[in-house]
């Protein structure tokens, strides 16, 4: 068939050909060039030779000098529906890992997840994130991520592995192991599973285990259920070493909770009264207002002493004074109702302990809610315990691994190993070849959360829906899936469970909305409710007294705050990076020790040696015989006969490059210190520490710990605070009444007190220097952050990072404090080193203050930092040289410099900087997570924060184009979006209708402070003072401050 | 030897036998001649340590400041140190020609030369750090007002790093012209004397056809003075710009109003001890101890224990003012200088520069040629610790006790540095083969008057009674008046 022969008008329909003609001819003019044969025998041959000589002369200059970039952007041919360059799309969904949870939303740009917000929607976490969630994106681009299934190491198809897997686990006793499941679908699709499959039983494993906590309840109450918290309700909380701020269950969720009981104004001066006994020193042990400390092992010998004085009224005699007179001051507040009481134990007595005292307490149905129960841990340790032993014996068939590696965090992973090679078939879901998963025959990966459809009900009725937010990067299916064509089911589990939905909530339509919300709850106040409490106290009671008195030294497993119990984690170069809130060291863990123990093993904690980066080695041997050597951390605050190892580290090299640790690299790994006691699992044992020669380097981001007494952080006792709000507005009028009014003016200042009120510092801000005042008309940011509900947990520090493309440099320069953080958290310990349970701490949010009169900006060589008529201290990357003068001369310290080529931004080539463990961030696949609206800063420019200003000008934009001005709460910055416990306000001073100007005029005059006011920067961020619930403030005090008198 | 109408401190300028023609002979020669065999070792090992700073530059700017020691809180170390360092040692060449000529103090003539040329090197070596520390240095000829299509865009006159650029390159070229304007007749007299063309032709360019004439003379006086006179502000302003630096910024320990006088003082103790090591080498190797002599090495000791004594009194004023002050930043700031973990560059500092100077009071030591030496190391090391503790230990323990951490150069930082030195005495040993070390035209000028021979000749008038010398006097004076009568 011939060729159709278009035609556009009726002379082109007569005469095809003429167009043609037309169309040769389009440029009726000749071109200037005359490509005859020869170019001299050319008409102007002189001039053309010229032409012919310079263009090619620079052409083959350009080609031969000039490395061409190859562009990897490809437009679109076809525009995706919904998905508009620059425009970002947002999808509800659900942060899964194991047991931790928590409801989010997606931001991706250009059809790819680059950050993760928490869902305000959700009744659960309420918007707030954690270090880990905002991290989570990162873990979606993992280079070690598994691209394909395997067979034996080999790559094989679904169908050759599905086909062989079918006949492995029929037949023979089999094993389904999974970490706890929230989902209600998966549920469903695994019952069927075990239906069709009767010889395989489901164990649920998990790596931080509450099977203490949820046997005791069954005992005390016949449901193996943990129950509801509800931190906002409490007036009185005792913690028993659960650090719920940091690392138990659900800590956005009771960071939320927690917070409402610590705001606190002048005009409200009430306060939660929190109560902390532990072994070492958490983030949540930080915030307590009374804190002591005691052993692992003793602290069931504190819950029955607690027991004994809200029962029967008993003086508690315990083994500290400190203990005794904080469990009577805590059983006196308990009773006052509004209690409750939590523990970290993992004993089943001492949670039946703590049953019994919640119940004697009233805090069940209260505080305690037992109607919209918890389901975020299920593992029974036993159950773990008997599988094993059934794999040793050789008669288990098949071993199903999915969300769990025990071969790395079960107490004996070289046990589980050694019984897992007993196992013909031997099938894990890892996302990444694990140590369990280097040991399975097949691996099938599973989707990343943010890939996978799923659903998850974190609290009883409560659900919250999971949709990716890309599709699968990789050759992986969903692993309720791979069951799914094992029980031959003839649909996917996507379809499942859009069926399983639709069913429950009725409609398409409900559907789409839930889908759109991202959860599914009841209207209301949640539920709440109680159940009648049958447990045997005696017996526990007697069980606790019955242990052996505990001797020698105790170490406690414990996880970060940002690598949590390992997993993924260890290989998360932002968490990595993310300093450990309490000891601030970065990429290792090591042997957390007290001042006191840290002497006896010649690593003293004084002002000298706080710089040497070389620490001293300590040899930790437990009681099976597992020996580690450790670098020694000094933390105050740690019980004197307890040393601690965070979970996490020391990884096989194949979990990822940031993961993979040997002698020199990557820390140990603390499992094997646990100890199984028959029934459940101990996150502590008795070990031997020993002094080595050896020295290990730890990058420790913040070197002093005091902060000497300066006015840089101001606290105060609820007391005095309730006695006298005004007491910092006295002390900042005294810094600043000389400058409110000129000295000739009639109402001037001459000594005296005066109260530092807004009105005062506008006099300040004009008086205070000679050059003239800058008015800020319209738009004017600020930012205001309250010390007293910050808990340190590092949600922001990750949020800023992932928001603002920060660049991870790596342990070696880390330890040269060549950190880029935009945003940093200081963490300031008081009291007396020797004595644990005199140790206050208090957290400090510390990035660019956006000085109005900012010293970096007037002494920058080209202007590269100037201030925008917003008050923005603003960087002009292009334009900066380097001279670091802003940085040296920032009070704040705030500046960061790219000292290397972190990311390949740079024009030079190949001297991009590697150590070989954080280089994956700058992989092809783990790139996709950089926002697109932030430069990557190259090497040799300053940064700094810029309070988000990609989000300042977005909402602008969208506001001029909507012909409003800008509504107070429109735009966030990333760090306050991130914060579980709404410690960061931000918004625009000069709006009189805004959060931040009505916090700085009226609801918290009292409480407002800038940091070095005194030195006329004019920060826009303030700062709230701490207030404690506690009878003395011990920071700056010669005598009660051992660390300020000693200054280390 | 004294002669009884002068002050007893006047001892003679230049000793031995010394004609004018004798004085051309000892200067010039060593030009002439092909340099000794230590020219050659000292040569070769500058031109190494040369290299090998060419090659940490370079290490640093491909890979990045990340290869210093630098950090988030102190983000100046080495590199400033240096940087300070060197151009107080500038400051000796010019305060020596300029506000010595001045004050006309005859003395300078022995040292000016190799004054103003450590002067000009040490500049030169000064101004390395600024640029080289810069992250992006390709870009850094933005700090100069040049018109541009960036806008355009100025550099910010608010910045004390520009007032930098202008002061430096100003002295830098002020000292630069006044050494040259000074080696005109010497070049002449090299010309004159020259037996190989190439010679003859090089220093007839370089000598600006100098001819030697009243004129010729009274214009180089003339501008000798000019400069003189322009650069002695100079000498004050630049090293006063330069602790604007610091005094201009918010950090205690820097943010000081003393430090004007106080860095320029500082830098004229460092540079006369720099020229003191200097000079005992060269008088040394080229044999001139004739006309570097005991004395000018005594005199120029004597401003170092002057100098020295004003920077004690400086240091203790600050130490004073951060108490009298009652601000806690400036209490604190000086409390972690003295005791922090740096305490070992505060004692090194008040060691050198405060304690082991005031030796000098001590006639004999001063004139002790090696404990000369070893004291001008001494000062030098002291004043490059006071660099070092005013640079980095201030920022490391500034306001925020959270950002507070600690420094120690790595190696590309300690080579750039030692590449200094290799350019320095590498432009040093070209400048003693090819150049007078002596200003030969003004050593000529005080010979008559302060030469050791000279100063014999007189000794027959000394002989004379006061009534016998008065009348001769009288009776010169009775001629004089009887030929202006005629």
């Amino acid at each position: 068939m011939s060729q159709k022969q278009y035609w556009s008008d009726l002379q082109d329909l007569k005469n095809i050909a003429t167009k043609t003609e037309v169309a040769d001819n389009e440029f009726k003019e000749e071109l200037p060039f005359d490509l005859s044969d020869s170019v001299f025998g050319a008409t102007t041959p002189r001039r053309d030779f010229l032409k012919f000589l310079g263009f090619s002369t620079l052409a083959a200059t350009l080609v031969s000098s000039c490395e061409m970039p190859v562009r990897k952007v490809i437009p679109y041919a076809i525009k995706p529906e919904d998905i508009t360059p620059g425009i970002p799309n947002y999808y509800a969904s659900t942060f899964v890992d194991g047991g931790d949870y928590c409801s989010i939303v997606i931001k991706t740009r250009e059809g790819r997840p680059i950050k993760i917000e928490g869902n305000e929607m959700s009744a659960i976490t309420k918007g707030g994130t954690s270090a880990r969630v905002q991290a989570s994106v990162l873990g979606l681009y993992d280079k070690a991520r598994l691209r394909h299934p395997m067979a034996d190491g080999k790559e094989v198809t679904f169908d050759a592995i599905d086909r062989v897997i079918k006949e492995g686990i029929a037949g023979k006793p089999g094993y389904l192991v999974t970490g706890s499941i929230m989902s209600p679908s998966s549920k469903e699709v695994i019952n069927q599973f075990l239906a069709k499959y009767t010889n395989v039983k489901h164990v649920v494993y998990d790596a931080i285990s509450y099977s203490g906590m949820l046997q005791a309840n069954e005992a005390s109450y016949g449901k193996r259920v943990l129950p509801g918290y509800h931190f906002e309700k409490a007036q009185t909380i005792f913690s028993l070493g659960a650090d719920f701020l940091g690392t138990w269950l659900s800590p956005i969720e009771y960071s939320k909770g927690y917070s409402v009981g610590r705001k606190i104004s002048a005009k409200n001066p009430t306060l939660s009264k929190h109560y902390q006994v532990e072994a070492i020193h958490t983030i949540t042990g930080a915030a307590a207002d009374e804190r002591a400390t005691c052993r692992p092992s003793e602290m069931g010998a504190v819950a029955v002493a607690l027991y004994n004085a809200i029962a029967n009224g008993t003086e508690p005699a315990l083994k500290s004074a400190a203990l005794n007179k904080l469990v009577k001051s805590a059983a006196a507040d308990l009773k006052k109702g509004n209690g409750m009481v939590v523990s970290g134990s993992n004993d089943v007595n001492v949670q039946i302990v703590i049953n019994a005292i919640n119940d004697k307490i009233g805090a069940n149905g209260v505080t305690v809610n037992w109607v919209t129960t918890s389901n975020y841990k299920q593992g029974i340790d036993k159950d773990m315990a008997d599988m094993v032993a059934a794999m040793e014996a050789g008669t288990v068939g098949a071993v199903m691994l999915h969300g769990v590696n025990p071969a790395y965090d079960y107490l004996d992973g070289k046990k589980f190993a050694a019984a897992l090679a007993k196992v013909p078939v031997t099938v894990s879901f890892a996302e990444r070849l694990d140590e369990t998963a280097q040991k399975c025959k097949y691996i099938i990966p599973d989707h990343n959360f943010l890939e996978s459809w799923g659903d998850a009900e974190p609290r009883a009725n409560y659900y919250s829906l999971m949709q990716p937010g890309i599709s699968p990067l990789f050759k992986t299916r969903a692993f309720q899936d791979s069951l799914m064509v094992w029980m031959d089911a003839n649909q996917t589990y996507a379809d499942y469970w859009k069926l399983y939905w639709v069913t429950r909530i009725g409609s398409q339509a409900n559907f789409d909305k839930a889908l759109q919300d991202g959860v599914i709850e009841p209207a209301g106040e949640m539920a709440n409710g109680t159940l009648a409490f049958v447990g045997n106290v005696g017996a526990a009671v007697s069980a606790i007294q019955a242990m052996k008195p505990a001797s020698g030294v105790e170490v406690v497993v414990y996880q970060k705050v940002g690598i949590g119990y390992g997993g993924a984690w260890s290989n998360n170069p932002w968490l990595l990076e993310m300093p450990d809130p309490i000891t601030r060291a970065v990429w290792d863990n090591y042997l957390c020790v007290s001042p006191k123990r840290a002497k006896e093993l010649d690593a003293e904690l004084n002002g000298f040696n706080e710089v040497e980066t070389k620490k001293k080695v300590a040899k930790v041997t437990g009681a099976n015989g597992y020996t580690v050597n450790l670098p020694i951390i000094v933390v105050p605050g740690m019980h004197n006969d307890v040393v601690a190892i965070a979970t996490g580290f020391g990884r096989d090299a194949k979990v990822g490059r940031a993961a993979a640790s040997d002698a020199t690299k990557g820390g140990k790994n603390a499992y094997p210190f646990t100890a199984f006691n028959g029934n459940t699992v101990d996150f502590y044992s008795n070990v031997k520490v020993e002094k080595t020669t050896e020295l290990y380097e730890v990058a420790i981001l913040q070197t002093h710990s005091s902060y000497e007494g300066r006015p840089v952080i101001h606290e105060f006792t609820l007391a005095k605070f309730k006695e006298d709000p005004k007491e910092l507005q006295k002390e900042r009028g005294a810094e600043m009444s000389h400058f409110e009014h000129e000295p000739w003016d009639k109402n001037a200042h001459h000594g005296g007190e005066a109260l530092a009120t807004p009105e005062m510092e506008d006099g300040y801000r004009k008086n205070g220097t000679l050059y003239p005042v800058q008015p800020f008309e319209g738009l004017k940011w600020g930012m205001s952050i309250d010390l007293n509900t910050c808990t340190g947990c590092g949600a922001c520090v990750v949020g800023c990072m992932a928001e603002n493309n920060i660049s991870v440099v790596g342990k070696y320069h880390a330890l040269r404090s060549h950190e880029m953080h935009w945003l940093r958290i200081d963490r300031y310990f008081s009291g007396m080193p020797d004595d644990p349970d005199t140790i206050q701490t208090v957290f400090q949010p510390m990035l660019c203050q956006h000085c109005d009169n900012a010293p970096c900006e007037n002494v920058c060589p080209v202007s590269a930092t100037n201030h925008s008529s917003e008050g923005l201290n603003q960087m002009a990357y292009n334009r900066c040289i380097g001279t670091k003068y802003c940085a040296n001369n920032c009070p704040y310290k705030v500046r960061h410099f790219n000292w290397m080529d972190w990311n390949g931004a740079d024009a030079f080539a190949d001297n991009l900087f590697e150590d070989d463990r954080r280089d994956d961030i700058n992989d092809d696949l783990t790139r996709m997570v950089l926002n697109p609206d932030v430069t990557v800063r190259s090497r040799g420019v300053m940064e700094k924060c810029s309070f988000c200003v990609q989000r300042l000008q977005d909402a602008k934009l969208t506001a001029k184009k909507a012909g409003r001005p800008l509504i107070d709460g429109e735009v966030r910055t990333a760090c306050q979006q991130s914060c579980p416990s709404n410690s960061i306000t931000f918004g625009n001073v000069n709006d009189k209708e805004s959060e931040i100007y009505k916090l700085r005029r009226e609801e918290q005059v009292e409480r407002t402070f800038y940091v070095l006011e005194h030195i006329h920067t004019m920060p826009n961020i303030n700062y709230l003072s701490k207030i404690r619930n506690t009878g003395a403030i011990v920071a700056g005090n010669e005598k009660l401050d051992g660390m300020f008198s000693e200054h280390i | 030897m004294h002669i009884k109408y002068e002050s007893f401190v006047r001892e003679p300028l230049v000793d031995g036998n010394k004609t004018y023609h004798q004085v051309s002979e000892d200067i010039i020669a060593p030009i002439e001649r092909k340099p000794g065999r230590m020219w050659y070792i000292g040569f070769f090992f500058s031109i190494i340590l040369l290299l090998f700073g060419v090659f940490s530059v370079s290490w640093s700017v491909y890979w990045g400041l990340g290869t210093w020691g630098v950090n988030r809180t102190i983000g100046w170390g080495w590199d400033i140190t240096n940087f300070v360092w060197w151009i107080g040692i500038g400051h000796a060449g010019t305060l020596i020609s300029a506000i010595l000529l001045l004050f006309r103090q005859g003395w300078r003539t022995g040292v000016n030369r190799a004054a103003e040329a450590m002067t000009i090197f040490a500049v030169m070596c000064a101004g390395q750090f600024p640029i080289w520390h810069m992250g992006r240095v390709w870009d850094g000829f933005w700090v100069l007002p040049l018109p541009n299509t960036r806008g355009p865009l100025w550099p910010n006159f608010d910045s004390p790093l520009l007032w930098d650029v202008f002061a430096i390159s100003t002295y830098f070229t002020v000292s630069l012209l006044f050494w040259y304007s000074g080696l005109v007749p010497d070049f002449a007299l090299i010309r004159d004397r020259a037996k190989t063309k190439l010679r003859k032709r090089l220093y007839g360019i370089a000598s600006f056809g100098w001819t030697g004439t009243a004129k010729n003379w009274q214009r180089m006086e003339a501008l000798a003075l000019v400069l003189a006179g322009l650069s002695t502000p100079l000498v004050l302003s630049v090293h006063t710009i330069v602790s604007f630096d610091f005094a201009t910024s918010v950090i205690p320990g820097w943010h000081t109003t003393i430090f004007p006088p106080y860095f320029v003082a500082g830098a004229v103790f460092s540079g006369f001890a720099m020229v003191n090591t200097l000079l005992v080498i060269t008088r040394k190797i080229l044999g001139l101890e004739e006309y570097i002599t005991i004395g000018h090495l005594e005199a120029m000791n004597k401003i170092i224990v002057l100098t020295g004594s004003i920077v004690g009194v400086a240091y203790l004023t600050e130490l004073f003012m951060s108490w009298y002050s009652q601000s806690w930043g400036e209490m604190e700031a000086f409390k972690w200088r003295i005791v922090g973990p740096y305490w070992w560059s505060y004692w090194a500092m008040m060691t050198c520069n405060v304690v082991s100077p005031q030796l000098f009071w001590i006639k004999k030591l001063r004139r002790n040629i090696p404990f000369t030496f070893i004291m001008s190391i001494v000062v030098n090391i002291g004043m490059w610790f006071e660099r070092f503790v005013i640079i980095a230990t201030s920022t490391y323990r500034d306001w925020i006790p959270g950002s507070w951490a600690y420094y120690s150069p790595e190696w590309p930082e300690v080579g750039f540095y030692l590449g200094t030195f290799g350019l320095f005495f590498t432009c040093y040993f070209l400048f003693a083969k090819y150049f007078p070390v002596i200003a030969v035209a003004e050593i000529k000028f005080v010979l008559k008057t302060s030469g050791d021979n000279y100063k014999r000749e007189m000794l027959a008038i000394e002989e004379k009674s006061a009534e016998e010398f008065v009348h001769e006097v009288e009776a010169s004076h009775h001629e004089d008046h009887a030929v202006a009568h005629h």
